[in-house]
């Protein structure tokens, strides 16, 4: 999957004749300093990349961005200090614009998928190599998202089941389905394991559009899963 | 409790009411005479005798014996009374009882005339006698009443009552009164009798365990066809001599039945005093069949005597009995046999002893009420309270070991659901533990001794940076297996083999491989345990990685299908062919086969058509309920072109 994104990211950049916007600015958090270190390594390698800064726990990022606003934040969930998705929600709240590359293991899913609902558009594999780590940074800024079968299926089970009556987002108008079905088939091909060229083939798109489909999908989610928290807090009483 | 006591004293006191109601009181105008003074002259005249004659005086009511071996001859009785002025309405005579009937005169003119015993009828009338009194035979003064009253055929003795004269209204209601008691009474004792008989006895019939039925249903038979020869009043004479058959073998056998009755309810039962009893019922009707309508008074006065110890002794078994028991029901059955027996002894004192009878109570004495019918129907009520309570008792008994066996057979189905829920969890955890020692066992074989040998190579130097990272991504690539395998929510192979080929693609495209894959599968999903999954999938692996290292394949083909309960996994690549060749893959092919052989499945390796090395896997479905568990939709690797 890491490869065919890998992969996408050369062929998109071959396609895509748009100029690369100046640098692409990046916070990295995370607090085991060898990975540190190797993500901080990976950036600064990169021609396309700035390092805004690299910070090892929740406070001091959200300090970072506080003050300032990097393009991409490259974050590990377990924090020493607080917890990744909190810090993933006060970037969503503060830098719309900013995209969150959630750094994770294989098989945590559970997690991607929360960091997703909470706003963030990527992952990253902590077993990446250099180049894949500066391919996905390029790639989540050109528009487009990894994604897997077992997301694919968190994301269909998430968005499928809510109740339109119960679950409808405020804000939203009450009958609209949150997918399309274009995105529900390119879900459903997907979780049974097909590789992006193949849905893209079969959907009679390009991969390129199928990772993008896949970021609009994930932004989605997180609008979708902001407006049920609001929902339910102002069911409870709380707003 | 209390509540049923008082609904039994309401309900009595509404039939006392009742009877209450339905008896007339008695008049009290006094104009009513008894006469208790006659002249007697024994005559067999129909026209009034002389008065002449030689009449002796008597007091009535009379008993008058016949000299020994005589029967009783007919006898006129002359009374007189005195009227002070002629009554202004009807007025009447009321003989109490005339058995053998007779004439009855006032003055010169006869009132009546009850039939008496021919050559063709024996009467013998239980019923009191009314007869009517024209005003005008009446006069102040002295008034002179004749009766001529006949013996009974066979009877030793005459009776005869003092006669009621007075108005008529007041005579009505004494006769009617005594009518009911000793006529209407014993019809109503034979039909009640009968009818309970019949019901007793069918009961008895289809309980012939329960004795204690049979003897009532006797009891009460033998009753009734006793009381029968009373109500039947005028018989043809032939037939007279069966009738009195009939009457001293249903008296004899109802005292015996009760004696047999008594002792089987005390618990008491030996054989040779049943049989004794048995036997003394039998004498009295066989003695008189010997000996004829003759021996009538003699087998009266010797063997129904004999009865009333009998009759004693059933009281005495009873209290007996009752003292055993010590219960308030107990107690009802010596009553009334106490209450039966002393009636039965006060008819024969009024039969056989009258004078004994008279020193201590002469105005009832020369009534001749006979106590044993009612006697007998209060002893038969309570046998029949007696045997209702025990029915109920048997009934509620029954009811109780039926709730009890149905709450007992409740208590072992909720047991066994109980027990059989203990065994299918006990089986399910058993299940677990058993997946996951063969987990554990995956991770033990797989990762845990690739990292040890990878140690064991860095740590004598024989491994390079490459070398190790190479040995690392292998171990991280195993690990990835198994958590795609082991996923908690999957127990899906499709879903399983989805994850891992969508991880392959991707892997392969990088050594430049191309990669089909295609899935036939008759549904959605294809259920498998979760370390068949990790077996079929690193067979699957092992495959692959044989294909990316050493084949030097341009593609290669997967393709999962399962018929008749067998899945098979094929993977054909276009490589040198040299599978077994190099040194790892023959370890690995020795992994492979091993996994088909855990798996209860077979792995064959065979040169492609071609080129190349095709590895196929195959093994049965076992543990699988639900193998196609939605409806069958398309599967990707079917239609979906593999680029």
């Amino acid at each position: 999957m890491i490869d065919a994104i890998a992969r996408l990211n050369q062929n998109g950049a071959m396609s895509t004749s748009s100029p690369r916007p100046a640098q692409t600015s990046v916070l990295i958090v995370e607090d085991e300093p060898e990975l540190l270190h190797r993500f901080s390594e990976a950036v600064l390698a990169d021609e396309g990349l700035t390092l805004t800064a690299a910070v090892s726990n929740g406070a001091s990022a959200i300090a970072v961005l506080g003050a300032t606003a990097p393009d991409v934040v490259l974050l590990d969930l377990g924090l020493p200090d607080v917890h990744g998705i909190e810090v993933i929600r006060k970037v969503a709240l503060h830098h719309p614009d900013c995209d969150v590359l959630v750094v994770t293991m294989f098989g945590d899913d559970e997690h991607v998928f929360a960091a997703l609902e909470a706003g963030a558009t990527g992952y990253l594999l902590k077993d990446a190599g250099h180049d894949r780590i500066a391919a996905s940074i390029h790639e989540l800024r050109a528009g487009g998202a990894p994604i897997t079968p077992s997301i694919a299926r968190r994301v269909l089970a998430r968005l499928r089941t809510t109740s339109p009556a119960r679950g409808e987002p405020v804000g939203q108008s009450a009958a609209a389905p949150v997918l399309t079905p274009r995105e529900i088939e390119l879900l459903k091909l997907t979780a049974k394991g097909l590789s992006f060229d193949n849905v893209g083939e079969l959907l009679g798109i390009s991969s390129h559009t199928v990772v993008a489909h896949v970021k609009k999908i994930y932004r989605k989610l997180a609008v979708h899963s902001r407006g049920e928290a609001v929902y339910e807090a102002t069911q409870l009483g709380l707003l | 409790m209390i509540w049923r006591l008082l609904c039994g004293v309401v309900a009595a006191g509404v039939a006392a009411m009742l009877l209450w109601l339905t008896t007339d009181p008695v008049p009290a105008s006094g104009a009513v005479v008894k006469i208790e003074r006659a002249l007697v002259l024994e005559s067999s005249a129909r026209a009034l005798p002389l008065s002449g004659a030689d009449w002796q005086p008597t007091s009535l009511p009379t008993s008058r014996r016949a000299a020994s071996n005589e029967s009783p001859r007919a006898t006129w009785f002359r009374m007189q009374f005195d009227l002070a002025g002629p009554p202004d309405s009807s007025w009447a005579v009321m003989l109490p009882y005339l058995y053998g009937g007779g004439q009855v005169w006032l003055g010169r003119e006869m009132l009546g005339d009850v039939p008496v015993s021919s050559a063709s009828v024996h009467v013998r009338w239980e019923r009191p006698h009314l007869l009517v009194v024209p005003p005008r035979l009446l006069h102040s003064g002295a008034n002179e009443l004749w009766v001529q009253a006949m013996p009974v055929d066979g009877q030793a003795v005459l009776n005869f009552p003092a006669p009621r004269v007075g108005p008529l209204a007041d005579l009505q209601v004494q006769h009617d009164r005594r009518y009911f008691w000793v006529h209407t009474m014993p019809e109503l004792t034979v039909g009640a009798c009968l009818g309970v008989a019949v019901f007793v006895l069918l009961i008895w019939w289809r309980l012939p365990e329960e004795v204690v039925y049979g003897w009532f249903g006797l009891a009460t038979t033998l009753w009734g066809i006793r009381t029968l020869t009373f109500v039947m009043e005028a018989v043809p004479l032939d037939r007279w001599q069966w009738w009195r058959l009939a009457y001293l073998a249903s008296t004899g056998g109802f005292i015996v039945v009760m004696a047999l009755f008594a002792g089987r309810l005390a618990g008491l039962h030996s054989r040779w005093v049943e049989r004794g009893l048995l036997a003394y019922w039998v004498v009295g009707p066989i003695w008189f069949l010997l000996m004829g309508l003759d021996s009538d008074a003699q087998i009266n006065r010797l063997w129904t005597a004999g009865l009333i110890p009998i009759g004693i002794g059933t009281v005495l078994v009873s209290f007996i009995s009752v003292r055993r028991q010590r219960t308030l029901t107990s107690l009802w059955l010596p009553m009334a046999l106490a209450v039966a027996t002393l009636s039965g002894v006060h008819d024969y004192m009024v039969v056989w002893k009258p004078e004994q009878l008279e020193r201590y109570i002469p105005a009832w004495a020369g009534e001749r009420y006979f106590l044993l019918h009612y006697g007998a129907d209060f002893l038969l009520a309570a046998m029949g309270v007696l045997l209702s309570a025990r029915f109920v008792r048997s009934v509620q008994a029954l009811r109780e070991l039926n709730e009890s066996l149905e709450s007992r057979i409740a208590g072992s189905e909720r047991e066994l659901a109980g027990n059989f829920k203990r065994l299918a969890e006990l089986e399910r955890q058993n299940a677990a533990s058993e997946e996951r020692k063969l987990i554990m066992r995956e991770i033990h074989d797989g990762l845990g001794s690739k990292l040890f040998t990878s140690l064991s190579r860095v740590e004598r130097g024989a491994m390079d940076a490459a070398q190790m990272a190479a040995s690392l991504r292998a171990c991280i690539s195993d690990m990835r297996l198994a958590l795609e395998a082991l996923s908690p929510d999957v127990d899906d192979l499709l879903t399983a083999f989805g994850d891992f080929m969508f991880r392959w693609q991707a892997e392969l495209q990088a050594v430049s491989v191309r990669c089909d894959w295609s899935i036939d599968v008759a549904g959605d999903t294809l259920r498998m345990a979760p370390h068949a999954t990790l077996q079929v999938l690193r067979v699957a692996q092992e495959g692959l990685t044989n294909v990316a290292k050493h084949a030097n394949a341009s593609r290669v083909e997967l393709s999962l299908s399962e018929r008749d309960g067998q899945v098979r996994l094929r993977i054909a690549d276009d490589g040198v062919g040299n599978f077994a060749g190099t040194s790892s893959g023959g370890r690995g092919l020795r992994n492979m086969l091993e996994r088909a052989r855990q798996l209860a499945g077979t792995l064959t390796i065979e040169q492609g058509d071609v080129r190349g090395t095709v590895v196929t896997l195959s093994l049965p479905l076992d543990a699988a309920p639900d193998t196609h568990a939605t409806d069958p939709r398309q599967t990707p690797g079917r239609d979906a072109p593999q680029a």
